[in-house]
């Protein structure tokens, strides 16, 4: 090594360098360097902001929406086929349409979600998309089998009714749990990934600039030339490529930030809400199907009603949008509806008025019909978080759009103009 | 210096050069049975006391002069509570068919046992429809009645001395059986053929107790209703269920893939059950259970519920014992 550096030719190199000449050309070729690396890293940069909204838009967007249609869908179906058998007689059409809807709805939505993901996703252990599509076909055999039994008027269809209904609170519906709450996660995340203050960008444009001053500088000082048009305009450059990448990033970041609290917040609070209301009439069927031996479904009713109510309350304080507002207003107006007719067939079924119970409790002018508005507001509202996030993030993609090729081209700006303003002062040496 | 750039070079080279990618394999999965919810073993049973208690299905005489029906209770009695609350309230089960069950063409609540209950409904209130019924688990019987949640149980519940420690007893209303249900070509006819093959019945029933203590050891699985018995036969995961003949009998009629084999494995003779030390209800019910026998009542509710499901001709009533 020593060597190298003691032969000729590096002798004579450094001795050159030392020259006004040698230094105005090692100059010109740092400025060069210094501008186009700086571009590049710029604008990888500014590519991975662009891809982690990217990822919004197009994956982790979508796929918490998919996750939460899947435990939507899945709770629906269950308090579904679970309402048949509480009414003689074989079950009404709009039922067994309803059940068909939710069952399709989930095993679409899985499918989404499973096609977003790697094979290693799904053979990991536990993983909860493996415990989804496995089991999903299990649980509609049984309530097959319920209903072909019920329809031959055996009670054996009643048990195998509740066979499916524990796979579905035991196995099914944590699963679909859990991916929701990994989707939500790793939305979060992009939405961490692409909101962040570009400080790598500022850093690189604030080197070029000193480097680009010091340069001037040092013309100043050995060339006795106040300005030098080339170096001016690679600074006037470098400059603007400052202002664009900033404003274009805070814009962008504004944007997402306001995906996070007018659209995907929301919308989780939202979808948290429909999943409690589905649970809570799922256990007032249940209670009426249990005909009084089990205590347990109307305790957890208790729970998810609460639960409910602090939901609705939280997603009211949130709401941004006056459409939401009012959807909101509505769902907890019916909610304290359908907690009257609640406390209704409660009384009814305790006094043991059971018919009566039951006849409130499928009525589509009393407890049916409230819950089916209470769910249908709640979705309106959940669509129309998620419409918001859908526009927050167009805007914060549109914010960013030509970034990368401004500061490409401003780079290549930058280092020609420098090489070009330094090759003028070269030539006063030849 | 030279030789340190050599390592690191040579180094980098081989980590980046040779990595190699794996296929991700597809697993071969196993299925998951689905069971019914709070199945499985059933816990290893402390030997039920040999109490002796005499005849635990001896019970107390009738009233003398019983109430007329609907008419005035003996004042501070519990038919006089009953009748001021204005309905009897009574712990059935859904799932046994003809017994007890959820008719899913009507949604009713119907039965032999039910059919029972209402005779005593109507011995109070002169009407069968005072009355309110709590479908209850196995389990839930003897806690149900000593909370006072229910004022009787008439769900196939065995007379038994341990029982009749904690409630008090009717006198025998129906004598069972208990048997064994088992697929046709299964190879099971006796209880030797139970042999370590996983065998089903409720948890908290006496049938249970039958199963745990038989010389053939088989493996004994617990559920919550009976029906889930059954699921359990049809999916394979027990291959026999012992209970009491009528019982039984109600499943093969519901599978006809199913037969009921096998010698008595024990009288299983059914009380109604009230909470213990109520002597004048048990007098008052006894009463109930005398006119029902005699009056033909028992035999219309055998012929409705019972008599397509079991062998044979229809039985008499069974005749009541009294200890006084």
């Amino acid at each position: 090594m020593t060597a190298i550096l003691s032969s000729r030719p590096v002798r004579e190199a450094s001795a050159l360098a030392r020259t006004t000449p040698g230094m105005l050309t090692a100059l010109a070729l740092a400025l060069v360097a210094a501008g186009l690396l700086a571009g590049m890293f710029t604008g990888l940069a500014v590519q991975r902001r662009a891809a982690a909204i990217d990822d919004l838009a197009t994956t982790s967007g979508p796929l918490t929406a998919a996750a939460q249609e899947i435990y939507r869908s899945l709770s629906d179906a269950d308090a579904t086929a679970t309402g048949a058998f509480l009414t003689g007689g074989a079950e009404p059409a709009a039922t067994r349409q309803r059940y068909f809807a939710d069952i399709a709805q989930a095993g679409n939505a899985l499918a989404i979600a499973i096609a977003a993901r790697d094979p290693a996703d799904v053979t990991a252990p536990g993983s909860s998309l493996a415990t989804l599509s496995q089991e999903l076909p299990v649980y509609t055999g049984l309530v097959e089998t319920a209903r072909a039994d019920n329809r031959q008027g055996l009670p054996l269809g009643a048990a195998y009714q509740r066979e499916a209904s524990n796979l579905m609170r035991a196995q099914l519906l944590p699963a679909a749990q859990k991916l929701y709450q990994g989707e939500t996660a790793a939305l979060s995340a992009d939405q961490d990934d692409a909101s962040g203050v570009p400080w790598v960008e500022i850093l690189l444009a604030v080197v070029v600039l000193a480097v680009l001053v010091l340069a001037q500088l040092f013309l100043r000082r050995r060339t006795n030339r106040v300005f030098n048009a080339g170096l001016l305009a690679a600074t006037a450059a470098a400059f603007v490529s400052l202002v664009w990448v900033v404003v274009a990033a805070s814009t962008a970041s504004a944007y997402v930030s306001d995906s996070r609290d007018e659209g995907s917040a929301q919308a989780d609070v939202l979808a948290q809400a429909g999943v409690a209301t589905l649970t809570a009439r799922a256990d007032e069927t249940l209670t009426l199907v249990a005909r009084g031996g089990d205590s347990s479904y109307q305790d957890d009713y208790l729970n998810q009603s609460k639960r409910l109510g602090d939901l609705l309350d939280r997603a009211r304080g949130m709401a941004t949008a006056d459409d939401v507002r009012a959807l909101i207003d509505k769902a907890k107006a019916e909610n304290a509806r359908w907690a009257q007719q609640h406390t209704a067939i409660r009384a009814a079924d305790d006094s043991g008025d059971y018919v009566q119970a039951v006849a409130i409790a499928t009525d589509p002018n009393q407890s049916a019909g409230v819950f089916d508005r209470l769910d249908r507001d709640l979705r309106g509202a959940t669509d129309d978080a998620r419409a918001s996030f859908g526009d927050e993030v167009s805007g914060a993609s549109s914010a960013l759009s030509g970034t990368l090729a401004g500061v490409t081209v401003l780079a290549v700006i930058v280092a020609a103009a420098s090489a070009a303003g330094i090759w003028r002062r070269l030539r006063d040496y030849r | 210096m030279k030789r340190l750039l050599c390592c690191l070079t040579t180094v980098l080279l081989l980590v980046t050069g040779c990595a190699t990618v794996s296929v991700t394999p597809i697993p071969v999965v196993s299925p998951q049975a689905p069971e019914p919810a709070k199945a499985g073993p059933a816990s290893v049973a402390s030997a039920p006391p040999a109490a002796d208690c005499g005849d635990p299905t001896a019970s107390l005489r009738p009233l003398s002069p019983m109430p007329a029906p609907g008419g005035p209770m003996p004042p501070g009695s519990t038919m006089d509570r009953i009748k001021r609350r204005g309905k009897l309230i009574v712990g059935v089960d859904q799932t046994t068919l003809n017994m007890g069950y959820r008719d899913p063409f009507t949604g009713q609540l119907s039965g032999f046992d039910i059919d029972i209950a209402r005779d005593v409904a109507q011995a109070i209130f002169g009407s069968p429809d005072a009355i309110q019924l709590l479908a209850i688990s196995s389990l839930q019987r003897v806690p149900m009645l000593q909370q006072g949640k229910v004022d009787i149980v008439v769900r196939t519940m065995t007379i038994t001395c341990d029982r009749a420690r904690q409630v008090s007893f009717s006198s025998v209303y129906y004598d069972a059986e208990q048997r064994i249900l088992a697929r046709r070509d299964a190879g099971i006819s006796t209880a030797a053929d139970l042999a370590g093959r996983p065998v089903c019945a409720t948890a908290g029933s006496t049938s249970l107790n039958v199963i745990q203590a038989l010389p053939a050891k088989p493996r004994a699985i617990a559920v919550s209703d009976w029906t889930d018995c059954l699921v359990m036969l049809q999916q394979n995961e027990v291959d026999a269920v012992s209970t009491d003949d009528v019982i039984l009998s109600g499943m093969a009629a519901q599978d006809r893939y199913t037969e009921v084999v096998g010698a008595s494995l024990g009288a299983q003779p059914y009380g109604i059950a009230m909470p213990l030390g109520d002597d004048t209800m048990v007098r008052f019910v006894n009463g109930v259970l005398e006119r029902v026998r005699a009056d033909g009542r028992w035999a219309a509710s055998y012929a409705k519920w019972l008599d397509n499901l079991l062998p044979g001709p229809a039985p008499a009533p069974p005749v009541a014992k009294y200890r006084d």
